[in-house]
């Protein structure tokens, strides 16, 4: 797989220490990161803060993207450990809290709000399910696309899928009941 | 749960799209960082001797200058103007800025050379445009035309012309949509820039062929309309800087409001942070300028106390209003008692240093480090120095170490390295604990907070953090607020920390700031000589009829709490200089914004009988010795004898002020314009010794040329 020609250029370019390509780069993919990481932890400041520590790493390691998967497949990777190295060194779990008050005043609220405790139980997934989760319904990619993410094999993402679903069902059936 | 819900959940929960300023910041380190990578990269090849250059240390002053932002922010190719053309420089600047820009490390080290190589006043020489050099490159890299532009527009539509040279057509996005989303179609200016400098092909880096694809895409941006509306507005009125809202003091009609109270200050933050809004040709948004930190920025050479008993002495002078006929300003000057370096009592410092991921940036921890070196050369051997850091968690980096080990408080310091978020409140309590336990009655115990913004984790109660360090501060322990970078800086928290810690607010953006805070004023940023020290002054009705307190916003008193000594109010440092300026309208003045009350009472007949008849004012100070909890207190009657044209030093402050209310809108100075203001600045220079007074006559003409951009 190899990456569409200007942005390969721009990579390579970058690679050899071009700031405004970097920064091309940066700009370009910014939102994408951090709509990775929003999903991750489920609040702007944290996101933010991920988005920008996986901004940095990006930085320190251009040089080591080699053009052997698509980039955004590597970015993904980049951000995602990003993630899970910020949770772990913040020590503390992903916030529950509604992303922002004002979902709560809307008049679609509820759905929303159940959209949000959805998103908040399934943060506290085992890492692997969680990424296979966001990587397949989130960013809409293949099974297969998300194994070269997750560096394991199809049948294992299918499988974290799986895992992921009854869970979600089961709390799905919880939450009706008590509703 | 099916496919197609788990898809709906996944896409509808994005509720909050990134901050504009979260993105820059993030973009703006990730560039950082990728300098540092490259200028690590470049070492293996150069052997460079960076490492060696930053150990040297005062000695090599004017080099380390050239790391600092606005130097470096030169270095972009618009050297070897001449002083003249340092307006055009800025308006370059303007266009360029960009916070990582400072921190660009591919193309080779500058050399600074400062026209007077051997004056060792830093800002004189930085005043003065210094021209830069490519190491290795005899020519200037300053391109002909560009310097030739002999106005803005023209320049700025010269560089346009350069990077509409350079345009390729964008064959290569065509085929690549999802490399040109709309972010990368429309890249800031200042991208736009740098690129096109970069195809000038005068760079360090030469560009591949390769290039073509991104050629055009910064190409195709420049026929992009919207690009030009991306130009930032004149006046930053937002942005994630945080300052209280203040409007300067209205007039009052000495009939119906004869006393004015309130607190010394003696900050000088938003001074720094004008110099930086307008070095990036900026005007700096209203709230962030306060005039009287703008005044009491530059030393003044008022007569000095006698004793140490009577800490200071004030200079009151009348003069005539420069902005409005009839008017005049009366001019409070107040010198604090200066101590012998023997006197120096000893020092018991807590640095609480920010290392959060945010301090990342050339322009705060390495500068923070280098100005936390500085300080440390001034201080005394039996001095002691504690650090503490925080970030994620805070943490005591150096217990409390004699000076006399420096190697130990350097070592120290080198360690520092920024990552995390901002604990900034665990960390004040840690560091009040060190400062506790090495407490000595005897001497200056002071924890010296050094931050690039708002703590967000922890206590971020604000009353709440207040209320301990205004507990702490009765104890005996003070505290500093040193302010770093910009961006992300919560400038109401620093004031509110350092007036409740008695201490002072400072912003550093540059060494050379570093320096003027903790090396030239060291013996006032530490050694308080009078505190709680407020002003009230009464008007005399039968002589003045309106009057206008210039600046002191923020530290307006109520008339009530001038006696009352549980009321806390600003602190004088050994040396310090504070001047206020109120603008009165005599009685009979024919040009008064404010009509007489119809029912005025008939006292000022009979107040005229008394022998103060003559007197515009009276004018109390009244302060408490460091160590004190009871005040003092000193009054002066402000006479027509006091009338006069004013020292070089009255009319500077006067200057001064005008700057800083043209700034804030000029509501009260009528046409009074910048060239007024550099008229009157000019002829009252003085002597200068260090170079900030020129330092101001070139940011009142960058103020001009800022004010004279097309507004959006």
């Amino acid at each position: 797989m190899t990456a569409p020609t200007a942005e390969r250029a721009t990579i390579e370019l970058a690679q050899k220490g071009d700031k405004a390509a970097f920064e091309l780069l940066l700009r370009a993919h910014y939102d994408v990161m951090y709509r990775i990481a929003f999903k991750w932890c489920g609040n702007q400041s944290d996101a933010e803060d991920i988005t920008q520590n996986a901004c940095i790493k990006l930085a320190r390691s251009i040089d080591s993207f080699s053009f052997q998967s698509a980039f955004l497949t590597w970015l993904y990777t980049l951000v995602i450990n990003t993630a899970k190295d910020w949770m772990k060194s913040h020590a503390r779990h992903p916030s529950k809290e509604l992303p922002d008050n004002h979902r709560a005043e809307q008049p679609t609220a509820e759905n929303a709000i159940f959209a949000n405790q959805t998103m908040a139980y399934i943060r506290d997934f085992p890492d692997k399910e969680k990424e296979a989760l966001f990587l397949v319904f989130g960013e809409g990619l293949t099974h297969g696309a998300a194994a070269a993410v997750m560096d394991c094999k199809e049948s294992t993402v299918s499988w974290y899928i799986h895992e992921a679903r009854k869970k979600l069902q089961s709390f799905r059936e919880v939450e009706c009941r008590h509703g | 749960m099916d496919e197609r819900q788990l898809k709906e959940l996944m896409a509808g929960t994005e509720s909050a799209p990134p901050r504009d300023a979260a993105r820059e910041r993030a973009i703006s380190q990730a560039m950082n960082a990728f300098d540092a990578v490259q200028q690590e990269k470049q070492k293996k090849f150069q052997g460079s001797g960076l490492l060696g250059r930053l150990k040297d240390r005062l000695t090599d002053f004017k080099r380390r200058r050239s790391m600092t932002p606005r130097t470096l922010t030169q270095k972009y190719g618009f050297a070897g103007m001449a002083t003249a053309t340092a307006v055009l420089l800025a308006m370059v600047t303007y266009n360029t800025f960009d916070p990582y820009l400072g921190a660009e490390k591919s193309l080779p080290e500058p050399i600074v050379e400062t026209p007077k190589a051997e004056t060792k006043q830093a800002p004189a020489a930085e005043a003065q445009t210094p021209s830069i050099v490519f190491r290795g490159s005899p020519r200037k890299s300053e391109p002909k035309a560009k310097s030739d532009s002999s106005n803005i527009s023209g320049l700025r539509r010269a560089g346009e012309d350069i990077t509409a040279k350079t345009y390729q057509p964008p064959q290569a996005v065509v085929t690549t949509p999802r490399a040109a989303p709309p972010a990368m179609v429309a890249p800031s200016p200042a991208v736009r820039q740098r690129l096109s400098q970069r195809l000038e092909g005068k760079g360090a880096v030469k560009l591949p062929e390769a290039t073509s694809g991104i050629r055009g895409l910064m190409g195709g941006s420049v026929v992009n309309p919207l690009l030009r509306d991306s130009v930032p507005n004149q006046y930053e009125t937002s942005g994630r800087d945080q300052f209280e809202n203040a409007d300067q003091n209205p007039i009052n009609l000495v009939a119906e409001n004869p006393v004015s109270t309130f607190s010394v200050d003696v900050d000088t933050a938003a001074y720094s942070f004008m110099r930086r809004m307008l070095n990036r040709g900026v005007l700096p948004q209203k709230n962030a300028v306060r005039i009287e930190e703008l005044i009491n920025y530059f030393p003044y050479a008022y007569p000095k106390p006698a004793t140490r008993e009577r800490p200071f002495q004030s200079t009151v002078t009348v003069t005539p209003s420069p902005w409005k006929k009839g008017n005049k300003l009366i001019h409070i000057g107040i010198k604090g008692y200066d101590l012998h370096p023997v006197e120096k009592p000893r020092s018991n410092l807590v640095f609480l240093l920010d290392v959060s991921g945010s301090m990342n940036a050339t322009d705060k921890l390495p500068l923070l480090v280098n100005s936390m070196k500085l300080l440390l050369d001034t201080l005394r051997d039996d001095d002691t120095v504690a650090i503490v850091v925080y970030a994620g968690a805070a943490g005591t980096v150096l217990e409390p170490t004699k000076v006399s080990e420096k190697h130990k408080i350097l070592a120290a310091l080198d360690q520092l390295r920024a990552g995390g978020s901002t604990a900034g409140a665990a960390g004040v309590r840690q560091a009040y604990a060190l400062a506790e336990r090495q407490f000595d009655k005897e001497a200056v115990n002071r924890v010296i907070l050094a931050t690039d913004g708002d703590f967000n984790i922890g206590i971020t109660n604000r009353e709440e953090l207040k209320g301990f360090i205004e507990r702490k501060r009765k104890t005996g322990i003070f505290l500093s607020v040193l302010g770093f970078g910009q961006g992300n800086l919560n400038d109401h928290l620093m004031q509110t920390l350092a007036q409740n810690g008695n201490g002072v607010a400072a912003h550093i953006d540059t060494l050379s700031e570093a320096r003027k805070v903790l090396v030239e004023e060291s013996s006032s940023t530490l050694f308080p000589i009078a505190k709680d020290v407020k002003i009230q002054v009464e008007f005399n009705p039968k002589s003045v009829a309106e009057y206008r307190l210039i600046g002191y916003e923020t530290r307006a008193l109520k008339r009530e709490d001038f006696h009352n000594d549980k009321v806390d109010a600003g602190d004088i440092g050994a040396g310090h200089t504070v001047t206020a300026i109120y603008e009165i309208t005599p009685v009979g003045g024919t040009n008064r914004l404010l009509e007489d009350s119809r029912y005025k009472s008939d006292e000022s007949a009979a107040a005229s009988n008394s022998p103060h008849s003559d007197e515009y004012a009276f004018l109390k100070i009244r302060y408490k010795l460091p160590k004190s909890e009871k005040s003092n207190s000193f009054t002066t009657a402000i006479i027509p004898a006091d009338e006069g044209t004013g020292s070089s030093e009255v009319q500077w402050a006067t200057a001064v002020a005008g700057f800083g209310q043209i700034l804030k809108g000029g509501k009260y100075t009528g046409s009074f314009s910048y060239d007024d203001v550099l008229a009157l600045a000019k002829t009252a220079k003085g002597e200068d010794e260090f170079g900030y007074r020129a330092e101001f006559l070139n940011l009142v003409r960058l103020a001009r040329t800022a004010s004279a951009m097309p507004r959006k």
